[in-house]
């Protein structure tokens, strides 16, 4: 409403006139604002300028641009994968034929090359968005209305500019339960600013980054102990997968307490203690850090969406269509901030494919991502592929009559001079007597390299045919794949 | 007990990928009688016994050699010297070996394929002559015959040409040499000699050319060698081994070789011979049978492995078509759908096109289809599009030695058709598989693009080219 607007407006006032300035912008009007210099925004402000020429600007509110993804998401988590994955094969070399000096693990010579690889890469972002003339301005950013941002920042006046198209792409954050001494636990973010390795280990969250952060944890040697609300890990994946790993990660020493609720966290002198009830009793475990992995949420709560007209959800999450349309005209969103499928590549496609829509002409009036059959990759240990339904859900959309699959479990060869055992087990689904793959699911050593082919392959449509029809390549784990019975 | 005169529906000569494969699938799933000969005291060819399987235990190893290197930049401690234990590595690979020497002969004795063990050869079109033993033989009748003898390497014939070993004898080494000199830079002479290095051996490739994987894409041959000279081996290019020469009974050898037309001489512990391989044709007496060879010794075989007798087949490295494991398989089990599966079967075959293959290098390579080259022979320059990408995995940004990863795709015609995919780079080995099957689907450039990336892998790159 009017004095709806009015209020906000003698807010904004008031915040301009309590905070810095930022760095002026060259101009006032730009074809496109991007909020969020992260995966999306980046792909989409790079897009628009760099092939379809429009003019941009793209604001981002840290010192630093990448977003989750190269700062403190898949990059930095990929270079602690490795990491472990290398003292695997360390622990392995015996077996091999090889002598290994168990020296204790030097934390903070990978932290140090880590941060020093990210910093590099900030500076290719900045140099990318440069090179196609997207005006990259710092500062915090919100609507004054739909076609109007202002952006503050600490030691500047505030300015305010309009854009034709405003993308909003501003990310998700982790989620902090809210328990008594909850901010003596870490989120991921402080997952990767730990200075030294912490000897035990509590990880609170069994989706996919609580499970691959405690795998690093554990493949390093820390002492971990996984809280599960459930009986189970992953439990959105497929079952082949969960129980695979589950049994896996016991197996492999790292410590679970299912059915599980976190009250509190506690100083205590050797460390924090962790207050929980497990199946109706209570407990605690001492451990040197708490690890909260227990979801993101949508990062919406300062740009004063209302102001433009944008709907958000019940979890604050921004409200789009399959174009990445707001309920605001020329108001887009896309990436974590709208909470489906929360993946950079996803955030970068669908970052694109806006840019072609609104800026590349008439050729592209349809352009949008399809968020059906998205490949996705987990960094356990062993690593873990999925594409399309699980068998759960193939069953339920399509009758357990019309579903078959096809499984097969096997020692990789890899394995086979050592007494240490991996498992591998892949699961195909079909439908239809044509027998079209609807679900890939695959947990063993290389399956972060394989899924990608497979996923053109099922993208394309492919049947459990197609698959046999492809001549295997020997030996492989991923010959499994097309020669399933 | 055998009789001297059992009719058999299927006989098939060989007990490697291809025969096995055959056999199995007549009898286990077609119900067909079938006997196979393998002259061997162990089943599983090549691949199980000097193959790829041993081969890829070896790389294995190396891998890890690999990994206790890049440890201290990844803070664990300097790891080197690294020291492989050869020894204790020949013995768990010989075991494993033997285990699934065990599985097959227990996989045919499930699959009722009566196992013969001798030296075969014909007698007739329907009647082969098995040898088993120095003294001992019998006739063995059939309707259909398979041959599936495979292949051997080929040593040339120099002087003192015996104190090298071949890729068998690479697989009996009881003890890790300390300089080899691999003469061949086919697959398997670039994945021995990159096992050699990488283990610690001190390695010298001898190319008749300037080349390594002469028949691979440039983007896999070129930055391949440039890989192997950066991590030490040696090269020794437009070579010709003349003649090896040892003074002493396991004391080192000395290769009289030219290169450029120059003549010069090298040391080593071991020569291994790469320069090929050959068919096992010889001693079958074929022409008993009207099967013929063509003039590089291969036997002819058609589209559906028809030989020139009518009942006859073949397929497999003694073809010489496609020499892998998977292809042998496969061939061998359309054959026998085709042959005793059935009206639904009649036209059963194995496309040869599009058919996928890794290399064991350092880094691995893959490829499928045709190499740019070949590509724009056959569709025209003006229709060929290539997309190449070069980058570091990330793995190396801890490291200072940059591995290097190169993926080349060759489009044809207007609708950017994939013709070829070319990879090399860490990970190639599991990456090719899934994409080997969208191309045997006919996948085009925008089939890549659209699907989403996963991130981050190497994989990925394949799928965001511009």
């Amino acid at each position: 409403s009017s004095q709806q607007n009015t209020i906000h407006r003698i807010q904004h006032i008031q915040t301009c006139l309590t905070m810095a300035p930022v760095s002026k912008a060259s101009k006032k009007l730009f074809d496109y604002i991007v909020i969020g210099g992260g995966s999306g925004g980046m792909a989409s402000a790079r897009r628009a300028a760099g092939i379809h020429g429009a003019s941009v600007a793209l604001i981002e509110a840290h010192s630093v641009l990448g977003g989750t993804c190269v700062n403190v998401g898949c990059v930095p988590k990929k270079v602690m994968w490795n990491t472990a994955s290398i003292y695997e094969t360390l622990r392995q070399a015996k077996g091999y034929g090889y002598e290994f000096s168990d020296v204790k693990f030097n934390w903070a010579v990978i932290k140090a090359k880590r941060d020093a690889y990210i910093k590099r890469l900030n500076g290719i972002y900045d140099n990318n968005l440069a090179k196609e003339k997207v005006e990259h301005l710092h500062g915090h950013a919100s609507f004054v209305n739909a076609s109007t941002i202002s952006i503050t920042r600490e030691g500047a006046d505030a300015i305010e500019i309009e854009g034709k198209h405003i993308l909003i792409a501003t990310g998700g954050h982790a989620i902090i339960p809210q328990v008594p001494g909850r901010d003596l636990g870490i989120s991921s973010d402080g997952f990767f600013e730990l200075e030294e390795q912490p000897k035990r280990v509590a990880v609170v969250g069994t989706g996919y980054i609580g499970v691959e952060l405690a795998g690093i944890f554990h493949a390093l040697g820390s002492d971990v102990t996984i809280f599960s609300r459930t009986k189970q890990i992953l439990r959105k994946f497929d079952p082949i997968i969960k129980d695979t790993l589950l049994d896996h990660m016991k197996k492999q020493g790292v410590h679970f307490t299912f059915d599980s609720k976190v009250t509190a966290l506690r100083k205590s002198g050797n460390g924090i203690i962790v207050d929980f009830e497990s199946d109706g009793q209570k407990g605690e475990l001492e451990v040197d850090c708490v690890l909260w992995a227990v979801g993101r949420a949508a990062n919406t709560k300062e740009l004063n969406v209302e102001a433009a007209g944008v709907k958000v959800d019940d979890k604050q999450q921004i409200v789009t269509d399959e174009y990445q349309n707001t309920s605001a005209k020329n108001v887009y969103s896309l990436g974590d901030v709208i909470g489906k499928a929360e993946l950079t590549p996803v955030a970068i496609a669908a970052g694109r494919k806006l840019s072609d829509r609104l800026f590349g002409g008439p050729q592209f009036a349809h352009s949008k991502l399809d968020y059906i059959n998205i490949p996705t990759v987990v960094f356990s240990h062993p690593t873990i592929g999925t594409i399309g339904y699980t068998e759960p859900e193939a069953r339920e959309k399509f009758g357990d009559e019309n579903i078959k699959t096809y499984v097969t479990r096997f020692g990789n060869m890899y394995f086979s001079v050592l007494d240490e055992k991996e498992p591998t087990a892949y699961k195909l689904i079909v439908t239809g007597k044509e027998e079209k793959v609807v679900g890939l699911h695959i947990i063993g050593k290389d399956s972060d390299e394989m899924l990608q082919g497979f996923g053109v392959a099922i993208r394309m449509g492919a049947t459990k045919a197609d698959f046999d029809s492809c001549v295997a390549i020997h030996p492989t784990s991923s010959e499994e794949l097309v020669t399933l019975r | 007990m055998l009789s001297s005169k059992p009719i058999y529906d299927y006989l098939v000569i060989g007990g490697g990928s291809g025969g096995l494969a055959s056999a199995r699938r007549a009898s286990g799933i077609h119900g067909a009688k079938v006997a196979l000969i393998e002259a061997q005291h162990r089943l599983g060819g090549t691949c199980v016994n000097v193959g790829c399987v041993p081969k890829k235990v070896m790389w294995n190893a190396a891998s890890v050699a690999e990994a206790l290197r890049d440890a201290k930049h990844y803070g664990f401690g300097d790891q080197e010297p690294v020291k492989f234990n050869w020894e204790l590595m020949k013995e768990k690979r010989d075991a494993y070996v033997k285990r699934l020497n065990g599985i097959y002969e227990r996989n045919l004795g499930n699959d009722k394929v009566e196992h013969i063990q001798g030296f075969a050869s014909f007698v007739n079109e329907n009647t082969v002559r098995v040898q088993t033993s120095e003294s001992e033989s019998i006739e063995v009748h059939a309707n259909k015959i398979l041959i599936a003898t495979g292949g051997h390497p080929l040593i040339p014939d120099i002087p003192g040409s015996n104190y090298g070993i071949d890729s068998d004898g690479f697989f009996d080494l009881e003890h890790q040499p300390k300089r080899v000199a691999v003469v061949g830079t086919g697959y398997i002479g670039v994945e021995l000699a990159g096992i050699f290095n990488t283990l610690g051996t001190q390695t010298t490739i001898f190319s008749r050319t300037k080349q390594i994987l002469r028949s691979f894409d440039n983007i896999i041959k070129d930055n391949l060698l440039k890989e192997m000279q950066s991590v030490g081996v040696n090269f020794a290019f437009d070579s010709k081994v003349n003649a090896l020469v040892r003074e002493s009974e396991n004391g080192p050898i000395t290769i009289q070789y030219e290169s450029d037309g120059k003549p010069e001489t090298l040391e080593v512990d071991c020569v291994v011979w790469a320069v090929g391989r050959l068919p096992n044709i010889k001693k079958l007496n074929l022409e008993a049978a009207n099967v013929k060879i063509n003039e590089k010794g291969y036997i002819i075989a058609d589209a559906y492995q028809q030989t020139t007798q009518e009942n006859v087949l073949a397929l497999g490295d003694a073809c010489g078509v496609a020499e892998l494991t998977p292809v042998a398989i496969a061939a061998g089990r359309k054959l026998s759908d085709r042959l005793f599966g059935g009206e639904q079967f009649k036209d059963s075959k194995l496309d040869y096109e599009n058919i996928p293959t890794v290399v064991f290098s350092h880094p691995t390579a893959g490829t499928i289809g045709y190499t740019e080259d070949q590509a724009r022979e056959k569709f025209g320059t003006e229709n060929v599009k290539t997309y190449t990408s070069k980058f570091t995995n990330m793995y190396f940004s801890m490291l200072e030695h940059k591995e290097p990863t190169a993926y080349k795709l060759v489009c044809a015609g207007d609708d950017e058709k994939v013709v070829g995919v070319h990879i090399l780079g860490r990970g190639s080995d599991e990456i090719l598989q899934g994409f080997g099957v969208a191309v045997r689907m006919g996948a085009t450039k925008a089939n890549f693009d659209s699907c989403v990336a996963i991130h981050p892998t190497a994989a990925e790159e394949l799928v965001t080219m511009r």
